[in-house]
């Protein structure tokens, strides 16, 4: 009865006659089918063990002749493994073959060309970074929602298409990574300057979410943001990829707690020794460590691990830790927040191109930080985070790059097993999403550094020179900053 | 705990040619017989190769070029040699690996050295300039750019760039078999210069094999069967099992990449006497001379 139409008439037997008719036919047409499907199997498998076999004798006479064999004719896959291997794409589903032995199936993916950005339908502009427009769109086809980021292109570029947007790409086409975001597919539009990378839509950015929170994160969620922002790190060191462009901004949250790094314009591979001529303008001013600031022009994943310190204190404090005006003031805030450097805890920082013009306090170098490896961060500054919290930032902000803890070792930390434990993913609040539908507001944070201009030539004379500078510069890091209300 | 070991093989493997892909290229549904194909995609591999080694690139660098020079012409949706100038894709192909590579260079560079692969008086290629090589160095005339040409070609070269982005999808990522072939190799205990050497011969020929192995197939398999092809030829004895199994490769993927890794020298010698004294088409004119050619031939 079920399987009857609602809208047929019960009583009507012409319908009744209809319907068992169709029902028939039905019937006949599926047990055509799984007798043809049974045929194309049967043929594949006879088309299988034709191929194996020629494969075993050609392996066993390619022992014997000589090296002027004929070419073998080109091996075609099935397309029932094909299929096979389509629909698994975790690489490491074992295959077994007749020995009993697993092997692993390297993860194979496809190529194919960009489809056109007119499968898509744009909702709403998200923002526009240094890099791209972003803007919410929906999938015409699957109705699914995503960012669409179109990569700024000048067309007289003289290089061509620009190597940045190459690597954002080749980077984030490698990084598959829970807590990185995932770059489905390019598509273009229908001149060769446009050129959209489609990605999942976040509803949150860390740096929004904080601007709208009226308190700071508790400290069981900043462990669960830090751990995923530091795990996702982890990942993109271990591919031999630098983000240079970590900061509050470009970490996207879901209403699921899930954090992802995102925005990979200044990204690249580095290696061992790191390749020659890095540029020195990367990571946003705010974010940027001290050796870049002082002119290094061999730098490595540290930097990355030096914009997490600065996350760090800002998912702590709600406000940006470092908010230089320029180069030269971010220098000082830095020094302000560490104490200057000193030849015990960064001997190499004398040599950096900006450090001659550098005049350090001549009592600067007292301090009792000498043994202390590296200094702690002056405890004022944090008053409500742990000890070990502290160790880590301070190990985080080490002036000297060499001292900073690489991201594996930031994830064995002892602050994160600690009490309060890290919150549960699942736990986390969820906050109304300004990117879901309202235009955000321009936030003053100064924007990544643009590729190709000219490094400038820093003077860093008046860090620590001006007489009336130094009354609010070293002085800072002493006593509360307890705000009450 | 599935996700982590598959993300980290990602970087090891790469993107393959389906079988829709394999069946028919662009060039083959212009009407380009599948032999010519083959010559053609041959010489411009030649071609990418010399010009690599003339621009000082190292081999990684030359052998990704070629691995996405191979990759644009597969597929209904790859490009078509009556489209496309194999000498201009060549050209991108190094462009493009190189700008991604700690090792970049100009487009100058680039377009000088095509300029004197291709020319047909002072060209060291037989693929290219099929006259014997006198002993003079060649007249400069021959092969250097005017101004005027080389900002021409330029652009040619920013838009074949982009023409290869598009048909790729992006996907410029390119995974080589040499540095695991030498993990493999120690991990075998295979101490002998000579195998390595032999090794890295032939993977560096199987980039240029008409089977396509560096689309059909992931760079472990490629290098277990160089591994194997290698210590057999030097002479060298490996551990007596199916050692292949523990570099996942089973032994029918194994026999089929040793047969055709042999039979590269052979395919080599064919396409020089195939070719003997004539220049392969490297142009879509060339291209099309060389189809109508054939076909007055057959008639």
């Amino acid at each position: 009865m079920s399987s009857k139409s609602r809208w047929a008439n019960d009583d009507d037997p012409e319908t009744e006659a209809i319907l068992a008719q169709r029902k028939r036919e039905k019937e006949e047409k599926r047990r055509a089918k799984a007798e043809k499907q049974r045929q194309l199997d049967e043929q594949q498998q006879q088309q299988q063990q034709r191929q194996e076999a020629k494969l075993q004798a050609q392996l066993q006479d390619h022992n014997s002749t000589q090296a002027d064999a004929p070419p073998p004719s080109k091996r075609r896959r099935l397309s029932n493994d094909h299929d096979q291997a389509r629909q698994s794409p975790q690489p490491s589903k074992p295959n077994t073959t007749a020995e009993g032995n697993n092997l692993l199936t390297l993860p194979a993916s496809e190529w194919g060309p960009c489809r056109h950005v007119d499968n898509f339908e744009r909702l709403n502009h998200i923002e526009e970074g240094s890099y791209g427009f972003v803007s919410r769109a929906k999938d015409i086809t699957t109705g699914e929602i995503v960012a669409l980021k179109k990569l700024k292109l000048e067309p007289t570029s003289p290089e061509g298409f620009p190597v940045t947007g190459l690597r954002e790409i080749q980077t984030l086409f490698e990084a598959r990574h829970q807590n990185i975001i995932e770059l489905r597919e390019v598509v273009m539009g229908t001149k060769m300057d446009e050129v959209y990378l489609v990605m999942p839509f976040l509803e949150h950015d860390l740096k929004t979410l904080l601007d709208d929170m009226r308190e700071p994160f508790l400290p069981s969620e900043t462990k669960t943001l830090l751990l995923q922002i530091i795990s996702g790190l982890d990942f993109l060191h271990a591919q031999w990829i630098m983000h240079r462009d970590l900061k509050t901004s470009n970490l996207l949250m879901n209403n699921r707690g899930e954090i992802k790094i995102a925005d990979f314009g200044m990204a690249r591979y580095y290696g061992d020794p790191p390749p020659p001529k890095l540029t020195q303008l990367v990571v946003t001013l705010w974010y940027r460590a001290p050796e870049l600031l002082l002119g290094a022009d061999k730098y490595g994943p540290e930097i990355d691990l030096w914009s997490i310190g600065c996350i760090f204190g800002e998912l702590l404090g709600k406000e940006p830790l470092l908010q230089g005006k320029n180069e030269v003031d971010q220098v000082s805030k830095i020094f302000a927040l560490t104490g200057p450097p000193t030849t015990q805890t960064w001997p190499e920082f004398r040599s950096l191109p900006n450090a001659k013009s550098l005049r350090l306090p001549s009592s600067a170098s007292a301090p009792g930080s000498g043994a202390a490896h590296p200094p702690l961060l002056p405890r004022g500054k944090f008053p409500y985070l742990t000890n070990e919290g502290l160790r880590l930032l301070s190990s985080l902000l080490a002036l000297n790059p060499n001292a900073r803890p690489s991201a594996k070792q930031c994830l064995a930390h002892p602050y994160f097993r600690e009490d309060p434990r890290p919150k549960p993913k699942e736990m986390f609040p969820t906050f109304p999403s300004k990117a879901g539908q309202e235009k955000r507001r321009r936030r003053e944070t100064p924007e990544a550094p643009k590729r190709g201009q000219e490094a400038p030539k820093l003077d860093f004379a008046s860090v620590f020179g001006g007489a009336q500078a130094g009354a609010d510069g070293p002085e800072a890091g002493a006593g509360f900053t307890l705000r009450l209300g | 705990m599935t996700a982590p070991t598959s993300s980290g093989l990602k970087f090891l493997s790469n993107a393959l040619a389906t079988p829709e892909q394999l069946s028919n290229s662009s060039s083959s549904i212009d009407g380009v017989a599948p032999d010519l194909e083959a010559s053609i995609r041959f010489a411009g591999a030649l071609l990418t190769q010399a010009a690599g080694v003339y621009l000082r690139l190292s081999q990684d660098i030359i052998a990704q070029a070629i691995v996405t020079f191979t990759r644009f012409w597969i597929g209904a949706d790859g490009g078509s040699l009556r489209i496309y100038n194999v000498q201009d894709i060549s050209a991108a192909a190094l462009y493009l690996t190189a700008k991604l590579s700690f090792q970049p260079t100009s487009p100058r560079s680039i377009l000088n050295v095509y300029g004197f692969l291709m020319s047909k008086e002072a060209s060291p290629l037989w693929c290219t300039n099929p006259s014997p090589v006198t002993k003079e160095p060649p007249n400069p005339e021959t092969y250097v750019l005017t101004e005027g040409q080389y900002q021409a070609r330029r652009l040619g070269l920013m838009r074949t760039e982009a023409r290869i982005l598009r048909t790729l999808g992006f996907n410029t990522h390119v995974a080589l078999p040499h540095t695991v072939s030498l993990t493999y190799l120690q991990t075998l205990g295979v101490a002998a210069p000579a195998v390595a050497r032999r090794v890295f011969e032939h993977l560096n020929a199987a980039l240029l094999s008409p089977q396509l192995l560096y689309v059909t197939h992931q760079p472990n398999a490629l290098a277990v069967a160089a591994i194997y092809l290698a210590a057999r030829e030097e002479g060298v004895k490996l551990v007596n099992s199916e050692w292949w199994e523990v570099f996942d490769v089973d032994r029918e993927e194994l026999g089929f990449l040793v047969v055709a890794m042999r039979s590269m020298e052979g395919f080599a010698r064919a396409e020089l006497e195939k070719w003997k004294g004539r220049a392969v088409p490297m142009t879509v004119e060339e291209v099309e001379a060389e189809i109508e050619r054939r076909r007055v031939e057959g008639e």
